[in-house]
């Protein structure tokens, strides 16, 4: 048996607004990435020998940490589709609190490479990665708002609509998909 | 087969997390993360997060059951992204 929206079931998730600015959003930090390949291409030995500075684990244990908010965002979607408010509320805590943690991790990082005298100004490669990181964890801390938004919805019975439900958890996991494409560009690739 | 919604979610996310394992795991060499330019790590690093991105769209954003224009339109977003990174580093490398 298929899973209650069939492929006869054809919708968009969430408010199609949310996925008009997905779209934005997926424009505008694409720009960022190809002028980071841009400026990255004229020089590749110095951006090299900068992401050697870099904390390889911490940008794997932060794509996990985000994985797993996703994962818990998805189920809490799930769980309010099946009306099962109570769990689908515990999903989006502990969502947020995996958003928490990434954001305390990426401060924890920053002040690490701070006192090792790497700063914005250091040269061309880290003023991306502070670029990139600060406006991704902006996003995270807009994503905080959004799953306020969906605990709101799902704490009374008068208000829980599904569709602001899903329209938050498609705005965190762009938040998500957003960070699998910075750790790969500052942390992996060679 | 189709396992339940619960399961499949929990499946995407076991996957997502083991591509990213291998993606930290190319780049590194006894232990060690190697830092020399490598067109290898660079492509296979970049087409595992486009993998990775067009998952997350398609089962943890549902767009696999959204309209077809939705999941058009992702996609191409993300083609033109990869061939652009792509292509940009594979110019470059030339220099």
């Amino acid at each position: 048996m298929k899973n209650a929206a069939g492929p006869a079931a054809q919708r968009i998730p969430g408010q199609p607004d949310m996925w008009a600015f997905v779209l934005l959003e997926a424009c505008i930090f694409s720009s960022y990435f190809i002028v980071y390949m841009l400026l990255r291409a004229r020089d590749p030995a110095l951006y090299l020998r900068s992401q050697e500075h870099l904390s390889q684990n911490f940008g794997v244990l932060n794509t996990l940490i985000l994985l797993i908010s996703s994962w818990f965002m998805a189920r809490c979607v799930q769980a309010a589709l099946e009306q099962r408010y109570d769990t689908a509320l515990r999903q989006v805590l502990l969502t947020g609190f995996c958003g928490l943690v990434f954001v305390v991790s990426k401060v924890f990082e920053w002040s690490q490479k701070i006192s090792e005298g790497i700063q914005f100004s250091s040269n061309e490669f880290f003023s991306f990665y502070y670029f990139l990181t600060a406006i991704h964890v902006l996003h995270v801390l807009i994503g905080f708002v959004v799953l306020g938004v969906v605990v709101y919805q799902l704490r009374s019975p008068l208000r829980r609509s599904q569709q602001i439900v899903e329209t938050g958890a498609t705005y965190w996991h762009m938040v998500d998909f957003l960070w699998v494409i910075i750790f790969a560009l500052l942390y992996v690739m060679r | 087969m189709i396992a339940p919604l619960k399961t499949r979610l929990s499946l995407v996310w076991l996957a997502l997390s083991a591509i990213t394992v291998i993606s930290w795991w190319i780049g590194s060499k006894h232990g060690q993360q190697a830092f020399v330019s490598s067109a290898a790590i660079t492509y296979s690093v970049i087409l595992m997060a486009a993998l990775k991105i067009r998952v997350i769209v398609s089962e943890f954003m549902e767009v696999r059951h959204a309209p077809p224009l939705l999941r058009h339109l992702m996609d191409a977003w993300l083609a033109f992204l990869v061939i652009s990174l792509l292509g940009l580093y594979s110019i470059g490398a030339r220099f």
